[in-house]
């Protein structure tokens, strides 16, 4: 069933939420259930997106590929869904009953998928060799990378400033590139060696940026993303892979990282504790989230994905043995 | 057969009788006329398909290979049509694999099969979603395999396939990618360059495009390519096996060099080897369409014929990087120098692929090389998630477990004589190759791991530093440029998975082992100069007359080495220059695409000049046309 409609923007609603029995929110994860999967493999495995129910289990979606890397929607039409995945970027226009391959043979094993909240029809895309931008719902892509290096610019995340059209900022191999014009222009506004994992803008303070590196720690901006700071208190040595804000608490962040595991601030950044304890030992944490209720979940290499409702300091297996999350997405509810 | 039989290739002989497998060496054929050639081709063609119909239980349901043959050779329709509507009620898996038997299985039965199983089959490419992959044959097979089926099925619209473009979009896509690949492959050289496994991921496509595609022009482009495949085959194989280098090869065939899915295409085209176990596997699904294409005798000429000495250098390419490096492909200058006896190849070292690269080696002829270790050759045993990361898009922790839980169990062990190193450059000049190492501070494994064979005869320590050893007909000198120990290689044992993929333990095989020369040193080096026995009155003679070469070399502060070969030639090599031969530096700038008596081809040129004597053909990708002559 088509339920178009206009939905704020994401994390300025969730801002705006209060906590209720009922939330309001519909809860997303990309994840593999895929032990034992390799590529060509024969065994028979089920990813890619899961929402959660009302009940607190997962429903799949949607087609089945353990590349999934990515998900986003239609501000105006959740039944508008894009997908980054190995083949490259999929789009459906049917709520995830059918589905269309938007890029050709010359892009691929795209990493991160971001739609302009002002500009819906603009889709961003982060791509292992570059950046491509849709302005059509991607029924077309073309590569706009005016200002990226020639080498360097593998895309690992790309973000979409919700204040302002056209604002997007992307974490790519040799640092941090912004674009204010819809990526007719990039300039480098942070300069790293290894890979920018994860970029994400503050649910409260859309000035406030983080993210998350492969040997430069973790970063955080108050300019919009225009200066970037290192976190003292986040190792620098081990990739952190994700980082993610509380929507409920301005003061937490949690990162996640396969040699740290769960890394956690209550203060806005300035202590940050290992919150490991009830996770398996080595706990090889993939991804962290946190919906729009203050859970704090874990998604632990193949193992299965935790929560915590109380930031970490004690876990729970949630569901999905065995399983690898990709992507955490919270998108206000439908209405019915 | 005269040497030994490992039991793996004794099982496979007792549960079914595979005839060239377990038969004696097949002899050259001497009788090149185009029909005696043609008929022995299809006769090791039948005898594959044979194979696959005599394994066929009646009690029991029949795989999708058998279901295959059966169209092939136009027996029950009626049965293969219900059989195909079972395989296809189950879920489907194998991405990129699964397209391109069913695309076999389409065309094959597209006028046999019942009208529900051909539209079963279609409407599988609508509710089955296969990932394209991320590697270079990953691509062809899946391209290949939607060019054919978007022609077989032309007006159809996006909602009738997996990824919701129209028969015509796939199709212009899918001819895109192709003609890009092949592109690249005739004006800078191929990536997964002689690859003993993936060969078949290449030749199986290219072969169905020309016997398939209705598109005149890709019908000869993937005759030309499967004409280019086949004689690289010819000219890299040492009588039907195929020796280093390899863009990839594996833990079993970088050692026992004929057990390679390469063989089966060696033994279907020229007849002069054993097949491998199951015709190596995927080997089937070239047999199912094998009659539409046939090598020409020029090729056979050039597989079979060893009775001059010859050298060949070819550029190719290395994997695409995506990061982490100045060059999206590494340029890749490869030497290739084959007798009688045996063969030596090489590139000039650096990543070129980061898992299954296989850099040098001298491999000898052996009557019968079944369950023979046929070669040798050194290697740094580098394992990086960092290089990882160039070449995979994956996050750097879990790289390295992730290779051996994935089927590749070698990578991360100090042990390996599996892969290529940033730190290792390679020179060779004719049947000598110098071998550098200058390993990094920090890096894992500070050490060369030197390949010496359990089927060498005759290891000598020799107090000059030279190993002298013999391997069938060829005497061979192993200079290690460090002191060194000796290690058994074990061999690697699956377990029951766990819950992260394929686990393994490491035992020592029953038997002679295998044994590895260990030089714990950073700065290193191998020097290795093969010959043949049939040059020298003994092997004593062959020794004295490598103790009197002129051999100068130093490890601090790089390696360096001036050797005098047995050919007479004065080499220099200093790692991180370029090497010198007789006072000229080599310009690698000047390499062609082919360079040798056999393959002719100048750098984007898309032109290839295939010869032996007076015989030519040329593949023009220009005109897409393939042009024979015999020059006076």
């Amino acid at each position: 069933m088509k339920l178009p409609r206009l939905l704020l923007p994401l994390f300025g609603l969730l801002a705006a939420t209060t906590v209720t029995a009922a939330p309001a929110y519909d809860f997303y994860i990309c994840a593999n259930i895929n032990r034992n999967y390799v590529i060509g493999s024969k065994i028979v495995t089920t990813n890619g997106i899961f929402q959660r129910t009302d009940e607190g289990g997962w429903r799949h979606f949607g087609y089945n590929d353990t590349s999934i890397t990515a998900v986003a929607f239609d501000p105006r039409d959740r039944n508008v869904i894009y997908t980054t995945a190995l083949n490259g970027l999929w789009r459906s226009l049917d709520g995830g009953a059918t589905w269309r391959i938007c890029n050709s043979w010359d892009m691929t094993e795209g990493r991160e998928v971001a739609v302009d909240p002002n500009a819906p029809d603009h889709v961003y895309v982060a791509f292992t060799d570059g950046i491509a931008v849709s302005t059509d719902r991607a029924q077309t892509l073309v590569r706009r990378e005016n200002g990226l290096p020639e080498r360097g610019k593998f895309t690992q995340t790309i973000k979409v400033d919700r204040t302002r059209a056209g604002r997007v900022l992307a974490g790519c191999e040799v640092g941090i590139f912004l674009t204010e014009d819809g990526a007719a222009n990039w300039r480098r506004v942070h300069v790293t060696t290894d890979t920018v994992n994860d970029l994400q803008q503050s649910p409260h303070d859309p000035k406030i940026w983080v993210a998350a590196t492969q040997s430069a720690g973790a970063l955080i901006s108050r300019d919009g993303g225009i200066t970037w700071d290192r976190f003292a208190g986040v190792p620098t040595e081990r990739a952190l892979y994700n980082v993610t804000f509380d929507v409920t608490n301005p003061d937490r962040l949690a990162i996640g990282s396969w040699a740290h595991g769960v890394l956690a601030t209550e203060d806005g950044g300035k202590t940050w504790t290992s919150r490991n304890a009830g996770l398996p030992e080595n706990p090889r944490v993939w991804r962290v989230g946190v919906d729009p209720a203050g859970r704090l979940y874990a998604s632990v290499f193949q193992e299965t994905l935790f929560h915590s409702d109380d930031f970490g300091r004690t876990w729970h297996p949630n569901d999905l043995a065995g399983s690898l999350v990709n992507y955490f997405f919270t998108l206000p509810k439908a209405a019915n | 057969m005269k040497k030994l039989i490992t039991p793996f290739l004794l099982l496979a002989a007792l549960v079914s009788a595979q005839p060239s497998f377990t038969g004696p060496m097949p002899a050259p054929p001497a009788d090149l006329r185009p029909d005696t050639l043609r008929r022995a081709y299809q006769a090791r063609v039948d005898e594959t398909l044979d194979w696959y119909l005599h394994a066929i239980d009646p009690a029991g349901p029949l795989t999708r290979e058998q279901a295959l043959v059966k169209l092939v050779r136009g027996q029950d329709a009626a049965a293969v049509s219900r059989r195909i509507l079972e395989l296809l009620a189950e879920p489907q898996s194998g991405d990129m694999f699964w397209m391109f038997p069913w695309t076999a299985i389409a065309f094959t039965g597209r006028d046999q099969l019942s009208p529900e199983a051909r539209a079963a089959i279609r409407d599988a490419w609508r509710t089955y979603f296969p990932m394209r992959g991320d590697t270079e044959n990953h691509w062809v097979m899946y391209y290949a395999s939607l060019f054919l089926m978007t022609e077989l099925y032309p007006d159809d619209p996006g909602e009738t396939w997996f990824n919701g473009k129209s028969s015509e979009e796939n199709h212009a896509e899918a001819k895109g990618f192709l003609l890009h690949w092949m592109d690249l492959a005739t004006t800078i050289g191929q990536g997964e360059f002689n690859p003993t496994h993936y060969i078949g991921e290449y030749a199986i496509p290219m072969l169905y495009l020309a016997a398939w595609a209705e598109d005149p022009a890709m019908r000869q482009r993937g005759r030309m390519m499967l004409d280019l495949l086949m004689a690289e085959l010819a000219d890299n194989s040492l009588h039907g096996v195929l020796r280093g280098p390899n863009a990839r090869t594996d833990d079993t065939s970088v050692l026992e060099r004929w057990n390679a899915l390469a063989t089966y295409f060696s033994w279907t085209m020229y007849g002069h080897t054993p097949p491998p176990s199951g015709y190596g596997g995927w080997g089937i699904y070239f047999a199912i369409a094998a009659h539409h294409y046939e090598p020409p005798p020029l090729f056979h000429l050039i597989a079979t014929d060893r009775e001059f000495d010859r050298e060949q250098h070819d550029h190719k390419r290395s994997r695409r990087r995506w990061r982490y490096s100045d060059v999206e492909m590494m340029p890749v200058y490869k030497t290739g120098y084959i007798r009688r006896d045996y063969a030596v190849g090489s590139y000039q070292g650096g990543v070129t692929d980061p898992i299954q690269a296989h850099v040098w080696d001298v491999t000898w002829h052996e009557d019968d090389p079944r369950g023979v270790h046929n070669t040798m050759f050194s290697v740094h045993p580098h394992a990086s998630a960092r290089v990882l990361q160039m070449y995979f898009t994956e996050y750097p922790d879990w790289m390295i477990d992730l290779l051996a839980s994935q089927g590749k169990p070698s990578y991360g062990v100090p042990d390996k004589i599996l892969g290529c190193s940033p730190y290792e450059q390679v020179f060779q000049d004719l049947d000598t190759v110098i071998a550098l190492y200058a390993i990094a501070p920090g890096e894992n494994f500070q050490r060369v791991n030197g390949f010496f064979s359990r089927n060498l005869r005759d290891v000598t320590e020799d107090a000059s530093g030279w190993i002298f050893a013999r391997g069938g007909n060829t005497y061979l000198a192993y200079r290690p440029l460090a002191p060194y120990t000796w290690d058994e290689l074990l061999g690697y044992r699956q377990l029951p998975r766990g819950n992260s993929g394929y686990v393994w333990e490491r035992f020592r095989p029953e038997g002679p082992v295998d044994r590895i020369l260990v030089s714990p040193h950073a700065n290193n080096g191998t020097i290795v100069q093969a010959a043949s026995a049939d040059e020298f009155e003994s092997f004593e003679s062959f020794q004295a007359a490598m103790r009197a070469l002129p051999l100068e070399f130093t490890l601090e502060p790089r390696p360096a080495v001036k050797f005098t070969t047995l050919r007479g030639k004065k080499v220099a090599f200093t790692y991180g220059e370029a090497p010198v031969v007789n006072g000229q530096a080599v310009d690698y700038a000047r390499w062609k695409l082919f360079e040798g008596p056999h393959l002719n081809a100048e750098l984007g040129s898309r032109k290839i000049t295939i010869s032996h004597g007076r015989q030519h053909r040329v593949l023009d990708f220009n005109t897409v046309t393939i042009s024979d002559y015999v020059t006076p």
